[in-house]
């Protein structure tokens, strides 16, 4: 389903030249939840924001859903990242002009006209996550939770083929954070959602299916999820602690 | 349900939301258009136009400081649009993020830029002529008011307005295209939280700025008199680019401001360490700021300064001249004879006494006149023997007219200068007068000044000469080139109505051949004519002069028979210049408006910007009194510098300006400069009100309540 295939991106700050990504390869289908950990500047972010063509890349293949991503225009690339790709921030990335409803069919609006189609899943997204009670009410009103809930609900609105999502529970706390990750095991098994997270916490990484380890630009280690998500999370701490010595 | 189903209803909605930032967009706009567009009908209005001399100094410097105006009101429509398009970006950034593309988002973001820049600017520009109306009206209700007052618009300063108003929607529609063509989305979605740091210079950049600065200053300064020495030329137009030095070393003054700030940080240096810091993470903006207002203030002063240092030494002159009633007349005119001008006196209970009139004639005087080469900018000084007129007297007409004793030897004369010799029209190298009617030379030399101040400033040479001297080269001339000096004093209190009728009867006496400036020399004219040129003051518009007109600005001040009745002066001194007091008044009026919207808009982005580090600093259990101080040290260094380094620059220009003048400063000048340094506690007491209101303003908006005991 995506193809990431010797992606390089470097970055310039005046005459110095930064490679940030060093020949990535990976694959993830369809349906899975695939974690990326790595120390900060590691190139987690970047490689998220390639994928989802934020940022221009240097070299190398994404290929998403059978469309090559590299030599798309500005158009196409629009088009993929508003029907293929569903992206949750950080920082939650709510337009606070908008309810809570609103915002949700934010990439149905960005497509065209809303129809009551599209209100009827937005409302079901909500009753799935939990945020009905806040449907009409405005970013600034809510919780960092229920922000994060309501960017993954926003995520899902036009069926995308995979949800990028960048450390989603960075701001949250870990009450939240749970909540968070239960909406995206939830998108995972009632929507076969295939989900691809940044994180730094190893309890949310944990969740997942598989979780690459990234290290310099390039990938250390894959982990795939085998036992207990307990037992996964030691396993994972201790690949951590490996690839810091 | 949802209300929003489309596009545009979620653009409109987002922007209604946005009114806010949107608010202060448009205030801002709609401020600089109002003032560009105000300055530029006053200045181009006819009632300005006929009272300021065409290549005149206080010509020049009113478009100087409409050039500096306009650049100010330039760098703050950027910085509003930019303030705008920083909190537009994370919007543009989320929509792009969610899949819209740079063409479904332009058409909302461009009607946005075009509606808000259209509209603000041309409501702005609108504005900007009840505005002018309304001060020009208040200063002609509570100041002044004379028939030159009347204000009247020529409408193609309209076109300034609008090159103006086509440059702030152009640059917003192109900051929206720069915008919508990047193509990394997250640098667009982090634009609102993106700093500009400046480069840390070295503690020395304060002090060299303020060298560089004063070297520019002095250099600038002196640039035209060293080019008149050193090269016998005119300077040329780009001699003013010896000031340059001043905008780097103001910019260098600014920048130690804005990263080290002035008080010594070696007792405590983490006292003001996060003020600074959040100063230097938007330094670039905060220091181009600074540089606007440093301009603005400077160029308001400029103006406002101009009132007092013409208008005191003309009144302290005034009130001590010697007679109340001092005129002169062609001998060929009807003026009123004595007897006539006492029964217009009986008429108002006045009675005269000293009464005296004296005999003068008009020659041709030599001297060392500047002739200018076929370039028309460099020149040689070369002896004419009929350079100009000059009024002459003859030692006993002197002595009767002005009560000096005098002796003039055979062959000599005397040239006549004010006390502190510092007129411009003296000359001590002339060798011989001329009568221009037999043109019969008389061979003379310099022998020496004599000080009176009514016989200056006659736009001519006035001299004394020997009896016999007199005699014999008076002898021949017509009524024409003869005239009289009449001076009197009245008896007891003077009265404004006498002198004013009196004035008005002396003017209609007078028939058209008198009908000319000061500075219209028929000495040079006979010449150029009998060259067979046209002599240039009977082509320029400057040298018209109307007895009709015999209350305006350019009558009073270029009349060639002007007379000095001390009571009409001092009364009518404020009515006389007024359109040209006014209008500097007015050009501080807006450089001050201004550069107090520019400071308040920049404070108002310190709370913008730096909310989130507030809100952090809070949680880390900064005390209101703390908050309050960093929210007063940011404020302070916006207010305070620039308003400091512009005010005293100018204090400082103009007290070298005095003292360039004759390499002193005078009695009415330090008046002057008395009345200079008021005006600045005053404009300085201003401004403080309005860092006082920027400051409330911010802590509320920041949420800080804590109250100064």
């Amino acid at each position: 389903m995506l193809y990431v295939k010797e992606l390089y991106k470097s970055y310039e700050t005046g005459k110095n030249k930064y490679e940030v990504l060093k020949g990535i390869d990976f694959h993830v289908p369809l349906g899975e939840f695939v974690a990326v950990m790595g120390p900060s500047g590691s190139g987690k972010t970047t490689l998220l924001n390639c994928i989802s063509c934020y940022i221009p890349f240097d070299k190398g293949n994404i290929r998403l859903g059978g469309m090559e991503l590299a030599g798309m225009n500005e158009d196409e690339l629009a088009r993929v990242r508003n029907t293929k790709i569903g992206f949750v921030f950080q920082d939650f990335m709510l337009l606070d002009g908008l309810t809570v409803r609103e915002n949700i069919l934010v990439p149905r609006i960005v497509q065209g006209e809303v129809e009551q189609e599209a209100e009827k899943l937005a409302d079901q997204l909500a009753a799935m996550f939990g945020i009905v009670p806040i449907l009409n009410k405005y970013p600034a009103e809510i919780s960092g939770g229920e922000k994060q809930r309501a960017a993954v609900a926003r995520s899902l609105i036009n069926n995308p083929l995979i949800i990028l999502a960048d450390e989603p529970t960075g701001n949250l706390d870990s009450k939240s954070s749970r909540a968070v990750i239960e909406t995206f095991i939830h998108a995972k098994q009632k929507m076969d959602a295939t989900i691809f997270m940044v994180t730094h916490d190893s309890f949310s990484a944990s969740f997942c299916d598989r979780v690459i380890l990234l290290k310099d630009g390039s990938i250390y280690r894959q982990l795939e999820k085998r036992e207990e998500r307990s037992v996964f999370q030691d396993r994972l701490l201790d690949a951590i602690k490996e690839m810091s010595e | 349900m949802s209300s929003m189903t489309n596009m545009k209803q979620m653009e409109q909605k987002l922007q209604k939301a946005d009114r806010k930032q949107s608010r202060l967009y448009l205030f801002c706009n709609f401020m600089a258009l109002m003032i560009i567009s105000a300055y530029s009908a006053l200045m181009l209005s006819p009632t300005v136009q006929k009272v300021f001399p065409k290549g005149g100094d206080s010509a020049k410097q009113m478009y100087m400081i409409f050039v500096m105006t306009l650049v100010g009101c330039v760098v703050f429509t950027i910085y509003a649009l930019g303030l705008f398009f920083r909190h537009k970006s994370g919007q543009l950034g989320i929509l792009m993020a969610l899949g819209a593309s740079r063409r479904r988002l332009a058409p909302g973001l461009y009607r946005e830029v075009i509606f808000l820049s259209g509209v603000s600017a041309i409501a702005g520009t609108a504005a900007g002529f009840p505005f002018v109306q309304v001060i020009w009206q208040s200063f002609r209700l509570f100041l002044v008011d004379s028939s030159d007052m009347v204000l009247t618009f020529d409408f193609r300063c309209l076109f300034v307005s609008l090159l103006f108003l086509f440059f702030v929607v152009g640059f917003a529609c192109l900051t929206a295209w720069r915008y919508l063509k990047k193509t990394n989305i997250m640098e667009v979605i982090r634009e609102e939280h993106i700093n500009e740091p400046v480069k840390e210079p070295g503690r020395w950049c304060g002090p060299v700025g303020v060298l560089v600065l004063l070297a520019g200053a002095v250099m600038g300064y002196q640039a035209p008199g060293a080019w008149h020495a050193w090269f016998s030329a005119y300077p040329p137009a780009w001699a003013g680019v010896f000031y340059a030095p001043v905008f780097p070393g103001l910019y260098m003054v600014m920048l130690h401001t804005v990263v080290h700030g002035w008080k010594s940080h070696r007792k405590n240096p983490y006292k003001n360490i996060i003020s600074r810091s959040m100063m230097k993470f938007q330094g670039r903006q905060t220091v181009n700021n600074m540089l606007v207002i440093t301009l603005l203030v400077a160029g308001g002063c400029f103006a406002v300064f101009y009132v007092p240092i013409n208008a005191i030494s003309a009144l302290i002159s005034y009130a001590s001249q010697p007679f109340d009633y001092f005129y002169n007349y062609q001998a060929d005119q009807k003026a009123p004879e004595r007897e006539e001008v006492e029964a217009l006196g009986r008429e108002y209970g006045l009675s005269f006494k000293d009464w005296k009139a004296c005999e003068y004639v008009t020659l041709g005087i030599g001297g060392n006149a500047v002739i200018e080469e076929e370039d028309g900018r460099s020149y040689h000084i070369e002896y004419v023997e009929m350079k100009s007129e000059a009024i002459v007297f003859s030692e006993d007409a002197y002595r009767e007219l002005t009560g000096q004793e005098v002796d003039v030897e055979p062959g000599t004369y005397f040239n006549l200068t004010n006390e502190e010799e510092s007129t411009l029209f003296t000359n001590e190298s002339a060798r011989g007068f001329t009568n221009m009617v037999t043109r019969t030379q008389l061979a003379t030399r310099f022998a020496g000044y004599l000080h009176f101040d009514l016989l200056v400033d006659l736009n001519r040479d006035c001299c004394v000469l020997d009896n016999e001297d007199y005699a014999l080269i008076s002898e021949g001339l017509t009524d024409d080139w003869r005239g009289y000096f009449v001076r009197f004093n009245v008896d007891g209190e003077d009265s404004y109505p006498f002198a004013n009728a009196f004035y008005h009867r002396f003017v209609s006496s007078f028939d058209a051949s008198c009908e000319r400036p000061s500075y219209y020399d028929r000495v040079q004219k006979i010449q150029e004519n009998e060259a067979g040129k046209v002599y240039w003051g009977d082509t320029d518009d400057m040298t018209t002069i109307s007895y009709d007109m015999s209350d305006s600005f350019m009558f009073r001040n270029f009349w060639v028979y002007q007379p000095d009745f001390r009571i009409l002066n001092q009364n009518d001194y404020a009515r006389n210049m007024g359109v040209m007091f006014m209008m500097f008044l007015f050009i501080f009026l807006v450089c001050m408006i201004t550069a107090m919207v520019v400071c308040y808009t920049r404070c108002q982005s310190i709370a913008i910007n730096n909310r989130y580090i507030f809100d952090d600093l809070k949680k880390l259990g900064a005390s209101p009194a703390f908050l309050d101080r960093e929210v007063r040290s940011q404020c302070g260094s916006v207010f305070k510098v620039p308003s400091l380094v512009g005010t005293s620059a100018m204090f400082l220009l103009f007290s070298m300006i005095l003292y360039a003048n004759d390499g002193r400063i005078i009695g009415t000048e330090w008046a002057a400069i008395g009345a200079c340094l008021c005006i600045t506690a005053a404009i300085g007491g201003v401004i403080y009100t309005v860092y006082r209101f920027a400051v409330k303003v911010i802590k509320g908006q920041l949420g800080i309540i804590y109250v100064r005991k």
